[in-house]
């Protein structure tokens, strides 16, 4: 255990242990993959939906 | 009054006003006019009433650059000219094919649409058409537009009794105007070769050269050079500008409702660019016809979709089960960027019957036009998707820069440009009313003055011109 560890109380380990999951709040939203998006594949032009 | 030789017509002892060279749309056209104002008009075809080898043979030349149909296929030299193989397809050049474009050099005409509309009910006449119909909005960038498929009017059948009962047209037959003659002023004369041999010369008050979208080039190159210059005094632009429709198959759609855009008994339907489009994505105009695909192209569709969007390739099977149309081959015509190395020259080595030079054409298309072809299907395929009136797929030759193929339309046998209208004696040779810069009687007609070619077939625009031409002409001879 390192030495930043051993400083730290009980409590604050705990506390920052339920922090964590709030932390994903701050991470870059991933773009919403749009259905009608015109693509084009293999010559194809396609809506995004037709590749299901 | 019909004469079958030179010979024959002086004897009559008819004295024209006027002198036209070719009885095409443009030819035909320009005298009727002028016989209809009372003005004595002299047509000199040099080809006879029918087809023959002989007489096809002087259109024999040579392409260097792309490959293209032999010349002495691609136009016909006899009374009514290449009339005689027109499909009879109709539409007029669109507004926007008169305007100048930024991104396209040499674009632009001196005229706009509206000068030619008024003609359009005259035009109508001549070639048996009914009403145009508005073009129809698919979207921003796409448009629906109409080639009406006409009867194809054959102008050498169609007017041969009205041109034998005139008393003001003569029409001479198997008379080839081997040269103009002038003086930097004024055309002089014509030195004629009928039926196999020298006729002599020839003069008339006026002259129009309509003798088609290659020969105009040829007949006024070499009448300059035989008058150093006496008959096209700025000749810069001579011969240059030339311009074709290049065609080819570009790829496959599967549609969701094949009858919507159902317009012909054969199930095509044409689609043209908005300028907005075209000014958006930097290409020129062009046209995508839609073919009924034959059974075989379909399962081969299918197959290659199942890999990709194989919910799309199950609906189209099931449609296919159902002996529904679902799907179509893609045509795309397209406009020619006007070019001055797209050039008709007169060959140093190969001589007609007369002693004339023959063509030499130098032809190739460019890399704005294979932008055009690509980022047009791209342009059509996104509104049908986006629409969900179907969905496209691009020939792999067009997706991956591919060579043309060879084996294919290649082109629609739309010779235009060479004598192209314009202010810029340097860029043009004919002004606004198709008369030769400088020159005094001498006016052109026929998609030879054509500054850009627009995406449709030429025929129904050329005659509009000619009655513009005819009515200008009858009123500057009246004077």
């Amino acid at each position: 255990m390192s030495r930043f560890i051993r400083k730290m109380s009980r409590r604050a380990i705990v506390q920052a242990l339920i922090t964590l999951p709030a932390l994903s709040l701050f991470r870059s939203q991933q773009p919403a993959v749009d259905a009608d998006e015109v693509v084009e594949i293999n010559g194809w032009i396609l809506r995004r939906s037709d590749l299901a | 009054m019909i004469f079958d030789s030179y010979e024959a017509y002086k004897q009559a002892g008819f004295k024209p006003k006027a002198c036209i060279l070719g009885s095409g749309p443009a030819g035909t056209t320009i005298a009727r006019k002028l016989g209809a104002a009372g003005i004595p008009v002299v047509v000199l075809e040099a080809g006879s009433r029918e087809f023959s080898e002989e007489s096809q043979d002087f259109y024999r030349g040579k392409t260097v650059g792309d490959f293209y149909f032999d010349l002495d296929i691609t136009r016909l030299r006899f009374m009514g000219g290449s009339s005689n193989h027109w499909a009879g397809w109709c539409r007029v050049l669109d507004k926007q094919d008169f305007e100048p474009k930024a991104w396209a050099p040499d674009t632009g005409w001196p005229i706009s649409r509206a000068d030619i509309d008024p003609y359009l009910g005259e035009v109508h006449d001549i070639l048996e058409l009914p009403a145009f119909r508005p073009d129809v909005p698919v979207s921003d960038d796409i448009r629906w537009v109409q080639l009406i498929k006409s009867l194809a009017v054959r102008f050498g059948e169609k007017y041969a009794d009205e041109l034998d009962k005139s008393k003001n047209i003569a029409v001479v037959l198997n008379t080839y105007a081997t040269e103009l003659a002038g003086d930097g002023k004024r055309v002089t004369g014509a030195k004629l070769w009928s039926n196999g041999q020298d006729a002599g010369t020839f003069s008339a008050d006026y002259f129009v050269a309509c003798t088609g979208g290659l020969e105009n080039s040829r007949l006024l190159l070499w009448s300059n050079e035989r008058s150093n210059g006496g008959v096209v005094p700025n000749a810069a632009a001579l011969g240059r500008y030339w311009m074709e429709h290049p065609t080819f198959e570009g790829g496959n759609a599967i549609l969701a409702n094949y009858s919507e855009f159902e317009v012909d008994a054969s199930n095509e339907a044409f689609f043209s660019p908005t300028l907005a489009a075209m000014e958006r994505l930097q290409i020129l105009n062009f046209g995508i016809r839609l073919i009924e695909s034959p059974y075989p192209n379909v399962k081969k569709l299918i197959a290659d979709l199942a890999c990709t969007a194989p919910n799309m390739a199950e609906w189209m099977s099931f449609q296919l089960d159902q002996r529904l149309r679902c799907a179509a081959q893609l045509y795309v015509a397209w406009e020619q960027a006007p070019l001055a190395s797209n050039r008709i020259e007169l060959s140093k080595t190969d001589v007609d019957h007369a002693g004339v030079p023959r063509i030499e054409l130098r032809w190739k298309k460019s890399p704005l036009e294979r932008r055009t072809l690509l980022e047009g299907l791209r342009l059509f395929g996104t509104t049908m998707a986006q629409k969900n009136l179907g969905r496209v797929r691009i020939d792999d030759w067009i997706s991956n820069g591919g060579d043309y193929p060879i084996n294919e339309e290649t082109a629609g046998h739309h010779h235009m440009g060479g004598t192209r209208m314009g202010t810029d004696v340097l860029k043009s040779v004919v002004d606004a009313n198709c008369k030769v810069h400088g020159m005094d009687n001498f006016y052109v007609g026929g998609s030879s003055v054509f500054c850009t070619s627009g995406q449709c077939n030429p025929t129904t625009t050329i005659t509009a011109l000619a009655c513009r031409l005819g009515e200008h002409l009858g009123k500057v001879i009246a004077v």
